[in-house]
């Protein structure tokens, strides 16, 4: 699909999984969620100063097995990206992330972050996660980063310490690791309908 | 003037390495309890057994809080059971307001005394009561649990918790470290307006900066996992002067 110039292209999907091929003209703004779903968003910049935001929120239980991927080229300059995208991996669920950004030589003045965090709730789930930036302009400014962890023993001794118990802390942490991708979404009650959705999901 | 906490012969150790060895210990309501000693005495270690930190190993001994059997609580009982620890080192939690927290400790201590969860208002005249008692400010409540809070701040949140939750045990872990003499003055004060008759507290420390504001009943001094001199107020004066050497 194209999107034409100055045009903004905002979708939320729950639970639904995502193919999408974009390209963007000049001055135009992508902005898409992709929550508990597969996804393969690929995303290219074709004029100048154009946004592209994306954001994928997996909260895998059970036998689960999400794959989430990005590519994000910027053809010409003046653009902004950015991807977020975190996964919380229960019992045996598995996730994977491929994230491509390309900036093309002409595509100075480009701006891209590219972020992937993973918290790891049991021993037997796993993650694959594969970041790729190919930067051909010297005039950008790209960060990147890939983690994947466990909750922190510490926090969830400091809650016990104040009467929380083990499931209710691991809870709160989770919560608060996933509220970042959820704090983005513009539409109040979406946003709201998701926090709902995961506040009634166990840990 | 009855028991609160019985401490008898009790032994830990971390990563197989004994730390306590034999402790013995009795504290009644309305006591102050300073428990002072050098670097790797235990002091810490105690605290976090008595709080059922996972990463130590009770390795015999018994430990009583109102006749209770403390080590069999898991951790998160036993601080709704009353006891407190103001942690050396306070936790950050991103993503957690204090105000989620704090109701989430609230509810729990309820629960555990059979009380309906407290109600909204209930709950923010409560935090801003007792946040005035800290000097604590007001945007307090939205920000995550100790993110981005100098030392003095977290030590004072500290102790704002524990004016939320009332403890019967409050055990202050080097609780006037980094802190400013009016940091200190502030958390002192806030610790000895929440002293009743029926609860008492164990502040352990360096240094007996802290025992001026905070005047203890009995000092204990703590050396390679055991108490091994116990006096009044003087004696930790006696310690600034001369040392641990000589004990």
């Amino acid at each position: 699909m194209r999107i034409s110039k100055g045009e903004i292209f905002e979708r939320v999907f729950v639970n639904e999984e995502v193919n999408l091929q974009i390209d963007q003209e000049a001055g135009s703004h992508v902005k898409i969620h992709v929550i508990n779903a597969s996804f393969s968003i690929t995303v290219n910049q074709l004029g100048e100063g154009c946004i592209t935001e994306i954001y994928g929120l997996e909260n895998l239980h059970g036998d689960e097995s999400v794959t989430a991927e990005t590519h994000v080229t910027h053809a010409v300059g003046g653009g902004t990206s950015n991807q977020l995208v975190k996964f919380v991996l229960a019992d045996n669920s598995r996730g994977s992330f491929i994230g491509d950004l390309k900036i093309a030589p002409d595509a100075q003045q480009t701006e891209a972050h590219q972020t992937n965090r993973n918290l790891l709730l049991s021993d037997t789930a796993e993650m694959r996660t594969r970041p790729q930036l190919e930067i051909y302009a010297d005039d950008v400014k790209a960060t990147h980063g890939a983690s994947t962890g466990q909750l922190d023993e510490s926090a969830l001794f400091y809650m016990q310490q104040r009467g929380i118990d083990k499931q209710k802390a691991r809870q709160l942490l989770v919560n608060a690791f996933m509220k970042e991708v959820v704090e983005t979404i513009s539409d109040e009650k979406i946003k709201s309908d998701v926090l709902l959705l995961f506040e009634e999901e166990a840990f | 003037m009855s028991k609160l906490l019985e401490i008898k012969d009790l032994h830990a150790s971390i990563g197989g390495k004994e730390i306590l060895k034999g402790v013995n210990l009795v504290i009644n309501e309305g006591e102050v309890h300073a428990i002072m000693g050098p670097n790797g005495a235990g002091k810490s270690t105690l605290s976090a057994v008595l709080t059922g930190n996972p990463a130590y190993e009770v390795t015999s001994g018994e430990v009583y809080l109102k006749g209770q059997d403390l080590l069999s609580m898991p951790a998160e009982v036993r601080a709704r059971a009353g006891v407190f620890l103001s942690f050396q080192y306070p936790v950050e939690i991103p993503g957690v307001s204090m105000t989620n927290f704090m109701r989430a400790a609230i509810n729990a201590k309820r629960d555990y005394e059979g009380k309906e969860p407290i109600s909204p208002k209930e709950f923010l005249s409560l935090m801003r009561e007792k946040k005035k008692l800290l000097e604590l400010p007001d945007k307090l409540n939205n920000r995550s649990v100790n993110e981005g809070f100098s030392g003095g701040e977290k030590k004072k949140n500290e102790i704002f918790q524990m004016a939320m939750l009332e403890p019967c045990l409050a055990i202050l872990d080097e609780t006037d470290s980094g802190l400013d003499i009016d940091a200190l003055r502030i958390v002192a004060e806030g610790v000895n307006k929440l002293k009743t008759p029926q609860n008492a507290s164990i502040v352990i420390t360096h240094y007996q900066r802290l025992l001026d504001y905070i005047v203890p009943d009995f000092v204990h001094v703590l050396a390679d996992g055991k108490i091994v001199k116990t006096g009044d107020k003087s004696l930790a004066l006696e310690l600034e002067e001369h040392g641990y050497e000589n004990i």
